[in-house]
Formats: C-alpha cells, sequence, structure tokens
C-alpha cells in the first residue's frame, strides 16, 4: 500500500532534479559538486550499467514466470432477475455444499437473500469471472465494465465470528449510483 | 551515480505501480489510457537513467520529458483523491463502515 506514495515522491523529486540540471549551464568537467551530474569513469560506467541491466532482467523473468504459472480463476455467478445488493460468498463452511464444478468452471448459484455459504475454498488471483441474471425462461450476462456496469465493490475479506474465522468474497449487485449511495449512508 | 540511480529507481517503482493497476484489467477494471502514457514515462525515465552515465545533461531533459508524461496520469490521480477527502475505493471503507450482515446492509432494495 505504500508502492504509491514511494512512486510519488521519487517522482516529484525526479521531476526536481531534473528540471534543475535541465535549465542549467553544464559545469566545467574541473568542478566536483555531488548533486550536479558528471558522468562516471569507464570501470564504474560499465559495472553498474551491466548489473543493473541483470539484475532488471532477472527481475523481468521471475515475473513473468510467476504470471505464466499463476492459473486464472473462472467463476459463473448466477443472480437471481432483477436482484440489487450486495452478494456475499462464505468459503471452508463445514457442512456446507461444496461449489459444482462444470467443465473446470465453478457454478456460484446465489439465493434470494444474497448469501451463499460452501465448504469450498477461496481462490485468489487473476479472474475471469462471469456474471449472469438468471430466471425461469433465460440467463443473461452482466456488464461488469463501462458505463453501464452492474457489479461493484468486489472484495475478500476474513471475519471473525462465534465459529471462528470466515474467509468470504463480497460484490454489489446495482447500478453505479445504487452503489455509490449506499456507501455513504 | 546519483542520476542513474535516482532516475532507474524512479523508473521501476512508478513503473511497477503503474503495472500493478495495469494487471487490475485482468478482473475487470477499465483501462486508463493515462496509465499507457505513464508507463511509457517509466520506460523513457529508465533509458535516461542509463543515457545519464554517458551525458547527464542530456539524460536529465530526457527524464523531464518522461516525468512530464508520468504526471499526466499522476495529477489527476492525485487531485481526484483529495478532492474525494482521501475516500478509500469502496473495498476497503465497505468493510469497516458497514454492517456485516447482508440482510441489513439489502434492506432498501
Amino acid at each position: 500500500m505504500t508502492l504509491p506514495y514511494f512512486a510519488i515522491v521519487f517522482l516529484a523529486l525526479v521531476t526536481l532534479y531534473s528540471g534543475f540540471v535541465s535549465f542549467r549551464e553544464q559545469q566545467d568537467a574541473s568542478a566536483k559538486n555531488w548533486i550536479l551530474p558528471k558522468a562516471p569513469g569507464g570501470p564504474a560506467r560499465i559495472i553498474v550499467g551491466i548489473s543493473s541491466v541483470v539484475i532488471l532482467t532477472a527481475v523481468a523473468i521471475w515475473m513473468g514466470l510467476g504470471t505464466r504459472h499463476s492459473s486464472v480463476r473462472s467463476w459463473r455467478f448466477l443472480i437471481p432477475e432483477g436482484y440489487t445488493g450486495w452478494v456475499r460468498i462464505e468459503f471452508e463452511i463445514q457442512n456446507a455444499p461444496s461449489l459444482p464444478n462444470e467443465g473446470g468452471q465453478f457454478t456460484i448459484t446465489i439465493p434470494a437473500g444474497g448469501v451463499v455459504r460452501t465448504s469450498s475454498s477461496e481462490q485468489y488471483g487473476p479472474a475471469n469471472d462471469q456474471y449472469f441474471y438468471y430466471s425461469a425462461q433465460e440467463m443473461r450476462p452482466l456488464p461488469v465494465t463501462g458505463k453501464g456496469a452492474l457489479i461493484w465493490g468486489k472484495i475478500n475479506g476474513e471475519a471473525q465470528g462465534a465459529s471462528g474465522k470466515r474467509k468470504f468474497e463480497e460484490f454489489f449487485v446495482g447500478t453505479e449510483q445504487q452503489f455509490k449511495s449506499q456507501l455513504k449512508e | 551515480m546519483l542520476p542513474f540511480f535516482l532516475y532507474l529507481i524512479t523508473a521501476v517503482l512508478t513503473g511497477f505501480h503503474v503495472y500493478t493497476l495495469l494487471t487490475l484489467t485482468l478482473l475487470g477494471a477499465p483501462v486508463n489510457p493515462l496509465e499507457l502514457v505513464s508507463l511509457l514515462g517509466s520506460l523513457a525515465l529508465l533509458i535516461a537513467a542509463y543515457i545519464s552515465l554517458f551525458n547527464p545533461y542530456i539524460a536529465a531533459r530526457v527524464a523531464l520529458l518522461a516525468c512530464l508524461a508520468m504526471w499526466s496520469f499522476y495529477a489527476p490521480a492525485i487531485a481526484k483523491s483529495i478532492r474525494s477527502g482521501g475516500e478509500k475505493p469502496a473495498a476497503a471503507s465497505f468493510l469497516f463502515l458497514t454492517p456485516r450482515d447482508p440482510a441489513k446492509r439489502n434492506a432498501k432494495f
């Protein structure tokens, strides 16, 4: 969570520094000053340049491999037609049914009350979830992005209750205006 | 050597930050084009870091342009954050500000 703050602080520093150096006349080579730049000597330049390229490449490869090996979650949420409000799925509940898996895709049918309890475990990481309104007649997909989005405020969390810790996932079904208005209350 | 490390650290920090924001698109978040501009700025700053090993003054100009590109994303983001009074995203604030029972929360719908 501190990453954005560090990024902004360093960005401000670099902006000031580069602005200061850009609009200043070049100094003669004999002037020594640790703030104003002088190009480093040959050996230092080679060592720093090569070692930083090696480190950055290693980090990029490590991140790339991590992304490739992580599986993308694909869940299908079936929500009663016309439902508006919060939905909560509670995981690892003893004696609760497990989530049905159809062709590698878990299906979660949300009841009218909005709460689902399952013995299955939560899956974290990249997700390719799909949301549908269902009725006796049809099933229609819900938009999750853009102005007409109907899914908001998705969170994963852990709550302490009488029966111990509970992992849960929640999201809001409704328009952006409905979502924002209920947050203010 | 100061400009090299300053540019390198900033390029990595801002680049990784914007990269994490862009990965949210996998979860369905909309893409902000300014995030891509900022990512290009981070790349330009990385290049400026290496230029600074040879000519620090040219590197400073490249770095300044890169910073302007990055501010095109960060400045509106900071302004929006201040305007909203430091309000957290729904995900975080909701955890602490609303009752945990969905039935109570959903009573108005």
